[in-house]
């Protein structure tokens, strides 16, 4: 099954499943494995053949997500705290499988799931930048040709050999936003970025996200900020719990979701 | 299919959803992610030794320590046996894979932990994290290489062409270390009770191991004990070449056969566990 024309993004019924309650420790000790073996031992065993048994306490934190993003579109996805945005947005990454339905993307992916991946502060700005950027997907070469835009982008030039342990915070950030700023996938998918920074960069950081938008890229565009997806997006998807609330005209989303926010 | 999409030209389809546990077994992601290996690799080499005033010296003076150290208790107050060769560079060529292999499992059993912001936030083949903590502990052996050297020239051995076995002895060292390391940092990544099993687990499997004793201290009908440990044959064949002494292929034959089986499972198991790291690391 190919993905319709013109279609750089399809996702059908994606769902993802997870367990709370006394399981929802991030992760397990052995010792909690073995005692629970020695309590339940039927239980257990088919809770490790068939994951996510009834026995333990699950949640669906997506569920039944269907949208369709044309290519070249710039897409935001808006919901409150918790609602599976960024669920959704490790799924479509391969960073997490789902647990149910599908999913096709047409392109090169890049994702950009936080500021500064991978960056490590005894290393310094200029080898943090070929760490970021391989990790992101980029080749040496790549950056290498970037360099320069990136690093006046970030405006740390003359501290690009310094270790980025001693960078203020804000300049931390900037030259981490600044390799993302320069990945060039097909499909872009970004997660909150932009919350970053001085009023100044967040500026520029938009202009960036104009630019890339003009560039005929895909986009998927997960924020909090209303006004940021009004201006980047024609379409928007919001999410409720999980769930699909309601998916149209970045307008009109935008509206319904302000206007339920002052009747809560 | 991950590394699909990151080659340039013709727009690849990447299908997105719940897959089979046991899926093939891309050993070939090393090779299409290699800069990403090396990157990582080079991160662990330079951090580790970035603010310490010695720097990399540490990688030779902690062998040597532990050689004087083995040699003044299990050479000259117990009086180990090391076959007419001084127990000094007797013990040394083995503690030279051996620690490439202790030094492995530490590093690659913290792998995904320590890189959990990768696990959770980069679209990457998490099979580089544990690699490339492995290819990290090979540059402190190679640094340690060099001590051996200066061994062999302070004890006077001869210089053979046989020393250039130490190449494919290493590489199968490793083989067996990234094996050993997929298991290892699968499990850390599910129960942390890993990392503290880890350094007591490996301290015991080094006594289990001909490291400081020749395999000939072991009764015959225990030996096989030993053996079906893959760096028994190891170390004896690092031994031979160095001392001069014939190379046990028996022996090595059993530990590249085992060494493989530890391999493609600790593969298989990395594999298993994949779909999961980025929930519970």
């Amino acid at each position: 099954m190919n993905p319709s024309q013109g279609l750089a993004i399809v996702t059908e019924d994606l769902g993802k499943r997870y367990h709370i309650g006394r399981h929802s420790q991030r992760y397990r000790t052995l010792r909690d494995t073995i005692s629970n073996v020695v309590r339940h031992p039927i239980h257990r065993i088919k809770g490790l053949s068939q994951a996510g048994s009834s026995s333990l306490e699950t949640i669906w934190a997506l569920s039944g997500v269907s949208f369709a993003v044309p290519q070249g579109a710039v897409y935001g996805i808006i919901g409150a705290n918790g609602s599976g945005k960024s669920t959704l947005l490790r799924i479509l990454a391969q960073i997490t499988e789902p647990t149910a339905g599908r999913a096709e993307i047409r392109g090169r992916v890049g994702c950009v799931l936080g500021v500064g991946t991978g960056f490590h502060p005894e290393l310094t700005g200029r080898e943090n930048v070929f760490l970021s950027g391989i990790i992101l997907g980029m080749t040496r070469r790549e950056i290498r040709s970037k360099l320069d835009e990136i690093v006046a982008f970030a405006g740390v030039d003359q501290f690009l050999d310094t270790p980025v342990k001693h960078y203020s915070s804000g300049m931390t950030v900037r030259l981490g936003f600044a390799v993302a700023a320069h990945l060039e996938p097909d499909v872009l998918l970004i997660d909150e970025v932009l919350a970053v920074g001085d009023a100044a960069f967040q500026r520029q950081c938009l202009e960036r996200m104009h630019r890339i938008a003009a560039s005929g890229r895909t986009v998927l565009f997960v924020s909090h900020n209303l006004s940021v997806i009004r201006s980047l997006t024609q379409h928007t998807l919001w999410l409720d719990q999980g769930k699909t609330r309601m998916v149209g005209k970045t307008s009109a989303v935008c509206e319904a979701y302000e206007s339920q926010g002052k009747e809560a | 299919m991950r590394g699909s999409d990151r080659r340039n030209g013709v727009p690849t389809t990447t299908v997105i959803a719940r897959r089979s546990p046991w899926q093939a077994l891309h050993l070939g992601e090393l090779w299409t992610y290699r800069e990403l290996l090396y990157l990582l690799a080079w991160r662990d080499i330079k951090v580790r030794y970035k603010q310490a005033v010695l720097g990399v010296l540490w990688a030779l003076i902690q062998p040597f320590v532990k050689m004087v150290v083995f040699s003044v208790v299990f050479g000259r107050l117990a009086g180990i046996d090391s076959g007419g060769a001084p127990y000094a560079i007797f013990v040394y060529a083995g503690l030279l894979p051996w620690g490439l292999f202790a030094d492995s499992l530490a590093r690659s059993g913290h792998s995904l932990v320590a890189g959990a912001s990768l696990v959770r936030k980069a679209h990457i083949p998490r099979v580089i994290m544990p690699a490339a903590a492995v290819m990290s502990a090979v540059f402190d052996f190679a640094i340690s290489l060099g001590l051996l050297l200066g061994l062999i020239v302070y004890f006077g051995l001869p210089w053979r062409v046989d020393f250039l076995l130490i190449l494919p002895l290493t590489l199968l060292t490793i083989l067996v270390a990234l094996g050993v390391g997929f298991f290892v940092s699968a499990l850390n990544a599910a129960y942390r009770d890993v990392q503290y099993v880890i350094p007591f687990l490996t301290q015991i499997w080094m006594f289990l191991t001909p490291v400081i004793y020749p395999i000939t201290a072991i009764p015959e009908r225990f030996r096989w004990l030993i053996l079906i440990n893959p760096m028994s044959g190891i170390i004896g064949a690092y031994r031979a070449v160095i001392l001069g002494g014939t190379i046990p292929w028996d022996q090595l034959g059993i530990s590249v056969g085992i060494g493989a089986a530890l391999l493609v499972l600790g593969l298989a198991f990395f594999r298993s566990m994949d779909r999961y790291f980025a929930d519970i690391v």
